[in-house]
């Protein structure tokens, strides 16, 4: 395990790994070329293709991404089927040549194991991993059934009469009889085999997700066609060998898949397959219906024959080709929207988040259009950025100027508002397809439907923007004004009450009377300081500036009249309005719990989450908190939608009162 | 400076020599080593950042001159302050809101407290943290006569200071305090600012 992730790292071709590459494909080579040098052998020919194709793609792989599983057993189908080639070609020459019974019997016995090892192959497509370890026992039962057949058929020649040799099975052991019976019994399981990799195979493509989507298509579209070809083969000339020789296919599909899937699509190749495929389908059943129909109704002659089915499908073939084109498109590219279906998805997501809003454009219109990629573009004529696409996000960083998004395929619009434009829409549609007339229409309509979501976006974000300004500036001047009082006016006034005290001390001696009199005014003049001080103190906590959000809270606690657990786990200091907030908002819920709701305790948790730092106040009170348009819990739920947090206020009559939020925060 | 200078007047008034005055905090910390007062009284908050710039100068005072007695003075007084000067400062530390200053007598005695190592905390902040309500109280198991030690502890009086204010023998201080100490299951035997600490600590809790 360790070892091949090493080597998957690794990526400069080493001088032994180049050599080994070389000396495999020699090897191969040299077996299928020394096997063609013997005579073409129809029946062999398909093992010479299947060694020549696997290597050859699981060497290139290989020597592209060193340490690649899935080309390890590439390579290894390969070998082995190269061999095989070549003993069946040595062993079915005419002329016997030296040790031919040996070397024949090296085509026939690895037969089973050679089959199990493709199924591997197939199951592990495609990085050469088996789905789950369930997958590992079935694989490797598999693996053990097709070595045990190769046993029994390198020990009898059971396997002998399916080919061609003309030597004779090189070992005469006794009990061939009963091993001809388990023989013929045993091979069921090659039928067990198929279903098992067919299995794997459908799992998995339901299983994978975006690319490895793209990479399974692939290898199911060379399996499909394989299979066709066989069953075609065998039904019009009853022969596997057009299914059989077409099996370097796989090999070929799977060698694209694993390298080059995002750079050639296969969809198309799959849409045009269908309609090809389905038009000789029908056309082949059109010819049969018309000769053993009419044929059989009307005697007439080969020709006139001929002569009426071209002319019913040279009819039928214009509006067969578009039905099967509609039914291959659906295939292929799924459901396509109506427009009024489109438009109708918009408007039930208008009200979505910003984010997913514009996502949800991309949706809709890779839907409604059929596109294979959608970017959402939003800004200015010269200054655009990609903020939203489908399938993926796929978003491009930095902007771009409106003319230089899109390239070949790509069909780019602006998206205008009030005759500026304000985004822009680029979607590519599949290769050599361009939108129909009804497409286009819905694009537009479309594009005009996302010029209203940018606007409305742009105003949200200036209205989110102008209230955190606010909040700010409404900070700064709490800020201001409670250091001028500090210096100013609570100054002056102690400055007063030291005077007070010293005529006090004075007055004492000489009236009583002024004495009193003078006490009595510096009582007031410390009841009114005390309350600006609170005054103060609530325009600005300097101990949240100072000491941060936890001594903060702290120095909250330590007013509060009613009890207050405090878990604060922030160590860090966050930005001035985040703490703000929380300072603020903490408060508020501890000031009305004490004026409300004769709570006995309250807990008040701050956390940091990966939204932002999470605000919690709960009361085990009478609870009936409501927001009132000018009371505390309404601004602070102001400040805080500010900062784009959202204040929830959860307060059931006689259940306490939780007073929570999320405030985004890095 | 209106403050400072009105309260330079009043201390020499009741008896103190004023022997220099600062605006700042490096030019207090200088003042302060260069005269080697009995105390010095400073702002917690000062030019420039009008932050916790007293303590600063406060604790670099402390580190030069171990025996110049320390008294801060805020416009509001906080437990935290509190508790960090009670931790940082081995006694001979104070703490009081600026309006304390109108009542010159009691201010007076305080200064001379500090400038004597003992410590004093202002009475709002004790306050505040007595009269606070808890899920549990401890304090309900204390009679109205303890908690009222407990507040004066609390406030930095010593047992001598707590016999002169309650008018009572230093014995009876003695056993008042050794019965708070364990109905509030706290550590016995501390004194001076070390017990300040605890039972602040202790009040803080909920």
């Amino acid at each position: 395990m360790r070892v091949e992730a090493i080597a998957d790292v690794d990526n400069t071709p080493s001088a032994r790994r180049e050599a080994a590459v070389v000396a495999v494909g020699l090897v191969v080579a040299g077996f299928v070329v020394a096997g063609w040098s013997l005579g073409f052998r129809l029946g062999n020919a398909h093992n010479g293709l299947l060694a020549l194709s696997f290597t050859a793609v699981g060497l290139y792989v290989l020597r592209v991404r060193p340490g690649h599983r899935e080309a390890v057993l590439f390579v290894a189908v390969g070998v082995v089927h190269a061999v095989m080639f070549f003993g069946r070609q040595y062993g079915a020459h005419d002329g016997p040549l030296p040790a031919a019974e040996w070397i024949g019997w090296l085509g026939v016995w690895p037969l089973s194991f050679a089959i199990a090892l493709a199924g591997w192959t197939l199951m592990a497509f495609p990085d050469g991993r088996l789905l789950s370890p369930r997958w590992r026992v079935a694989v490797a039962g598999m693996l053990a059934v097709g070595a045990g057949l190769s046993v029994v058929s390198a020990l009898w020649p059971v396997d002998y009469d399916r080919t061609a040799l003309v030597v004779r099975h090189p070992l005469h052991i006794a009990g061939l009889a009963g091993a001809r019976t388990f023989w013929d019994g045993a091979r069921v399981s090659y039928v067990l085999f198929q279903l098992l990799w067919t299995a794997a195979i459908v799992v998995r493509m339901r299983r994978a997700r975006g690319d490895e989507v793209r990479q399974m298509r692939w290898l199911v579209y060379a399996v499909v066609v394989d299979i066709a070809l066989l069953l075609g083969g065998l039904a019009v000339a009853g022969s596997p060998a057009p299914g059989l020789l077409a099996l370097p296919l796989l090999a070929v599909a799977a060698g694209v898949a694993i390298l080059k899937y995002r750079l050639f699509d296969i969809d198309p190749l799959l849409n045009r397959t269908l309609v090809i495929g389905a038009m000789v389908v029908v056309i082949t059943a059109g010819y049969i219906a018309v000769v053993l129909g009419i044929g059989s109704v009307v005697p007439s002659g080969r020709g006139v024959l001929w002569l009426i089915t071209t002319a019913v499908v040279a009819l039928a073939a214009d509006p067969l080709r578009s039905k099967a084109q509609r039914v291959a498109d659906r295939l292929v590219y799924g459901h396509r929207t109506t427009p009024y279906e489109a438009l109708a998805q918009l408007t039930e997501r208008i009200h979505d988040e910003p984010g997913e809003l514009l996502a949800g454009i991309a949706t809709t219109v890779a839907n409604a259009v059929g596109a294979r990629e959608v970017v959402v573009w939003v800004g200015e004529a010269d200054r655009l950025a990609a903020v939203a696409g489908w399938p993926g996000p796929g978003v491009e960083e930095g902007t771009k100027a409106l003319d230089d998004i899109g390239g070949p395929q790509w069909e780019v619009r602006p998206v205008t508002h009030h005759g500026t434009v304000v985004g822009a829409l680029a979607l590519r549609k599949p290769s050599g397809v361009t939108l129909t007339a009804l497409e286009d229409r819905v694009l537009s309509d479309l594009v005009a439907q996302t010029a209203l979501v940018i606007a409305h976006q742009r105003q949200a974000g200036e209205l989110q923007a102008a209230a955190r300004r606010i909040v700010t500036a409404e900070d700064a001047a709490r800020r201001r004004i409670e250091r001028n009082l500090h210096d100013g006016a609570q100054q002056r006034l102690v400055t007063l009450g030291l005077e007070l005290g010293v005529l006090a001390e004075r007055a004492a001696a000489a009236d009583s009377a002024l004495a009193a009199g003078v006490r009595t005014a510096r009582a007031q003049l410390l009841d009114a300081t005390s309350e600006l001080r609170e005054l103060a103190r609530g325009l600005h906590p300097t101990v949240l500036t100072e000491q941060g959000l936890a001594a903060a809270l702290e120095t909250l606690a330590d007013r509060s009249p009613i009890p207050v657990k405090l878990a604060v786990s922030v160590d860090e200091r966050l930005p001035w309005e985040v703490e703000a907030a929380t300072y603020f908002l903490v408060g508020e819920a501890l000031t009305n719990a004490a004026r409300h709701s004769s709570a006995r305790l309250v807990r008040v948790c701050v956390t940091k989450v990966d939204t932002g730092l999470f605000v919690e106040v709960v009361d085990d009170g009478c609870g009936g908190a409501t927001r009132t348009e000018d009371g505390g819990l309404q601004g602070t739920a102001d400040r805080l939608a500010a900062l784009g947090a959202h204040l929830q206020v959860d307060s059931p009559r006689g259940g306490g009162t939780r007073i929570a939020t999320v405030l985004p925060c890095a | 400076m209106l403050f400072r200078e009105g309260l330079a007047r009043i201390l020499t008034e009741v008896g103190f020599v004023i022997v220099g005055q600062a605006s700042d905090g490096p030019s207090l910390v200088d003042l302060a080593r260069r005269e080697c007062p009995d105390a010095v009284v400073t702002d917690l908050r000062m030019p420039p950042g009008f932050a916790d710039e007293g303590i600063e100068a406060a604790a670099a005072i402390r580190a030069t001159a171990p025996h110049i007695g320390l008294m801060l003075l805020s416009q509001y007084v906080e437990v935290h302050h509190a508790l960090r000067l009670m931790n940082d400062f081995d006694g001979g530390v104070g703490y009081l809101l600026k309006d304390r200053v109108s009542d010159l007598g009691a201010f007076a005695v305080d200064v001379r407290r500090v400038a004597a190592g003992e410590v004093v905390i202002d009475p709002e902040l004790v306050a505040r943290l007595v009269g606070r309500r808890r899920a549990q109280d401890p304090l309900q198991a204390l009679s109205d006569r303890e908690r009222e030690v407990l507040a004066l502890m609390a406030q930095g009086l010593t047992n001598a200071g707590l016999a002169d204010q309650l008018f009572v023998s230093p014995k009876t201080v003695e056993g008042y305090v050794r019965n708070i100490f364990m109905k509030l299951d706290l550590p016995p035997g501390q004194r001076d600012h070390r017990r300040v600490l605890a039972v602040l600590r202790f009040l803080r809790q909920q």
